[in-house]
């Protein structure tokens, strides 16, 4: 078959998009950090991960249990995504037209797939921080793609810890700067658990 | 303020032109050269040397005008085509490699000229009355000019320009370059055609993409009798090619090349498919079904009012399929494009079924992106392609399965000693 050249396309092609990371709830929740690498208005916020990876984009499957909308002129969704090791808060407001179309259309319970941006919120400076989602786009999937999804979390998952343990990556140093309570190796009893949990 | 006088300037001028049977006005030379210098801050010699130019032009008497760079008078100089600048006056010794038809009554003959540094397009104006040339021929061209079309280096042969052909008969081999080391001008190279796009123009023979091991560069060829379109998969060395840039890449316009097909094989950077396992993270507007021009050889996707941005309306369009995306593998997301064939195999959609859906239902193609999105986004998939300029041509993908296998193996792996 052969290509099209008009989808070719120009250099458009040469952007290059922030990879999406595979991280569990339990470590996502530990979130404290959030960094900006450049001035520039668009230059992307990073959540660095306990593991030691920055986090632009994240991937995530699991069972949407709650919705609920919210706000009459500000409208805008929250929902929980409940995966073996914890929760994640998702949110779709006004200015994510489409994720707010396809939460909307979803009936809970539903495995869903998520693909979004984290962001650390802290309400006022008494409560503790709260690790939110914002959602680019959710999807009803099948219980299949969850469980593939649990394999990649947990893959990734390990090879973070090998990479901090190893020292390598350039974020490790900041990870053990800013998360000097938290030890790795708590993640790996993580991935194995939720891995346990997968039934054939 | 210190006035400078022109009059010297003017009357080294002036005397070069009475030499060659013209007169002109010393007054308004240093008129000319006063302005250059104290309203443009142009200095003194290049001022001359601009006046001398202008003149030179307007009698068209060549041999007076002066390459930039070179002091006042100085005559042509001789150099290898490798080294000819455009703006520069030159005299070359080269070989006829290629003619090709001019494409205006005013060109007498176009085609390229090479020596041993290297190969240049030449143009010989109608009006210049030069000798023909002959292809596989070397000549010594004096005071021809060299400049530039659309970046490209072009030797013009003119009335002033004198030429004689030379005994030699050197061979003359050209050397390929790698595709990597290409630049805007003319380039020989040995490379494998690796793809074959549809053609865009009615005139366009042929287009698709070259590779070697250093890279991949696009080709075209267009209609002229006796072009035969390239076989995909072979190797071929191209002499002489036009280098020239199309949407802001460098393009290699084969059709007054010597080409020639080569026995057996070489390594290409795109020679092997890529596999990417990865999660489909987005599906971009213009996916699903899509409208086509029908104009032979355009293919642009029309908009929602069957709008071509070169043919306008278009009410006889052609229905596609077509999948565009980011493929996402936790390191790296893959901008991704999926072809008709593939998309129906993927989303179990056929183009008919599709059609039907975009006629029947009241969003009409917009229901078809839904539903292909529905079933697509967030699903693992392997994608087989190629590569190309950050984009992967999907040839074939695939639902990954759960393999119980690497469950166990990861279990092993994360319960192993901390």
């Amino acid at each position: 078959m052969s290509i099209n050249e008009r989808d070719v396309g120009k250099k458009d092609a040469s952007f290059e998009r922030e990879p999406a990371r595979r991280v569990f709830a339990a470590e996502l929740r530990e979130c404290r950090y959030q960094f900006k690498e450049g001035d520039d208005e668009k230059s992307p916020t990073f959540v660095l991960l306990p593991t030691g990876e920055r986090s632009n984009r994240i991937y995530l499957v699991g069972t949407l249990t709650e919705k609920q909308r919210q706000g009459e002129q500000n409208l805008f969704y929250r929902g929980r995504v409940v995966d073996p090791t914890g929760t994640f808060f998702v949110m779709a407001g006004s200015y994510q037209p489409e994720a707010m179309q396809q939460i909307a259309k979803i009936e809970t319970p539903a495995f869903v797939a998520v693909v979004g941006k984290p962001n650390i919120y802290q309400k006022d400076p008494a409560s503790s921080p709260l690790v939110s989602v914002r959602i680019e786009s959710i999807n009803v999937v099948d219980k299949e793609t969850r469980d593939l999804w649990m394999l990649d979390a947990a893959a990734r998952t390990l090879d973070r810890i090998d990479a901090f343990a190893r020292g390598e990556g350039k974020d490790v140093v900041t990870a053990k700067e800013q998360y000097p309570t938290l030890n790795p190796a708590v993640f790996k009893k993580m991935a194995y658990d939720a891995l346990a949990q997968i039934k054939i | 303020m210190y006035e400078m006088d022109y009059s010297e300037n003017a009357e080294r001028i002036s005397r070069k032109f009475s030499q060659k049977g013209q007169t002109v006005d010393k007054k308004k030379i240093e008129n000319k050269l006063r302005r250059l210098v104290d309203e443009f801050g142009v200095l003194p010699s290049e001022a001359e040397r601009s006046v001398t130019n202008d003149l030179a032009k307007e009698f068209n008497i060549p041999t007076l005008g002066t390459s930039s760079g070179s002091g006042p008078g100085s005559a042509t100089e001789q150099k290898k085509i490798a080294d000819a600048a455009p703006g520069d006056w030159v005299t070359i010794e080269g070989k006829v490699v290629s003619l090709s038809t001019p494409a205006s009554p005013t060109i007498a003959q176009s085609g390229i000229l090479a020596d041993e540094s290297g190969a240049i397009r030449f143009i010989v104006w109608t009006k210049s009355n030069a000798p023909a040339m002959t292809e596989g021929s070397w000549y010594r061209i004096e005071s021809a000019v060299v400049d530039e079309y659309k970046g490209i280096p072009s030797l013009k042969v003119h009335s002033g320009t004198t030429m004689k052909e030379l005994g030699t008969t050197d061979p003359l081999i050209p050397v390929p370059v790698q595709i990597k080391d290409l630049h805007i001008g003319i380039g020989s190279v040995r490379a494998k055609v690796v793809q074959e796009w549809e053609p865009t123009h009615d005139r366009m023979l042929q287009s698709g993409l070259l590779s070697d091991e250093t890279g991949t560069i696009r080709f075209v060829i267009w209609k002229e009798p006796g072009k035969e379109q390239l076989e995909v998969g072979s190797v071929y060395s191209a002499f002489y090619a036009l280098v020239d840039e199309y949407n802001g890449r460098l393009s290699l316009n084969l059709t007054t090349a010597t080409v020639m097909q080569e026995e057996g094989d070489i390594p290409t950077i795109s020679g092997g498919e890529v596999a990417i396992h990865g999660a489909i993270v987005h599906i971009a507007p213009g996916s699903g079904i899509i409208k086509r021009c029908p104009v032979e050889g355009c293919n642009r996707a029309l908009s929602r009012q069957n709008y071509c941005p070169i043919h306008e309306i278009q009410p006889n369009f052609v229905y596609d399929l077509r999948i565009k995306g980011w493929l996402d593998d936790g390191e790296k997301t893959h901008n991704i494009l999926i072809q008709r064939g593939v998309v129906e195999s993927l989303t179990s959609i056929t183009l008919d079924a599709a059609k039907e859906i975009a006629e029947n239902n009241p969003l009409g193609m917009d229901e078809v992106f839904l539903r292909m999105r529905d079933i697509l986004l967030g699903r693992y998939v392997v994608c087989r392609g190629r590569e190309i300029e950050n984009r992967l041509m999907v040839n074939s993908c695939e639902r990954l399965t759960f393999d119980s296998g690497e469950h166990a193996a990861l279990l092993n792996r994360a319960g192993g000693a901390s």
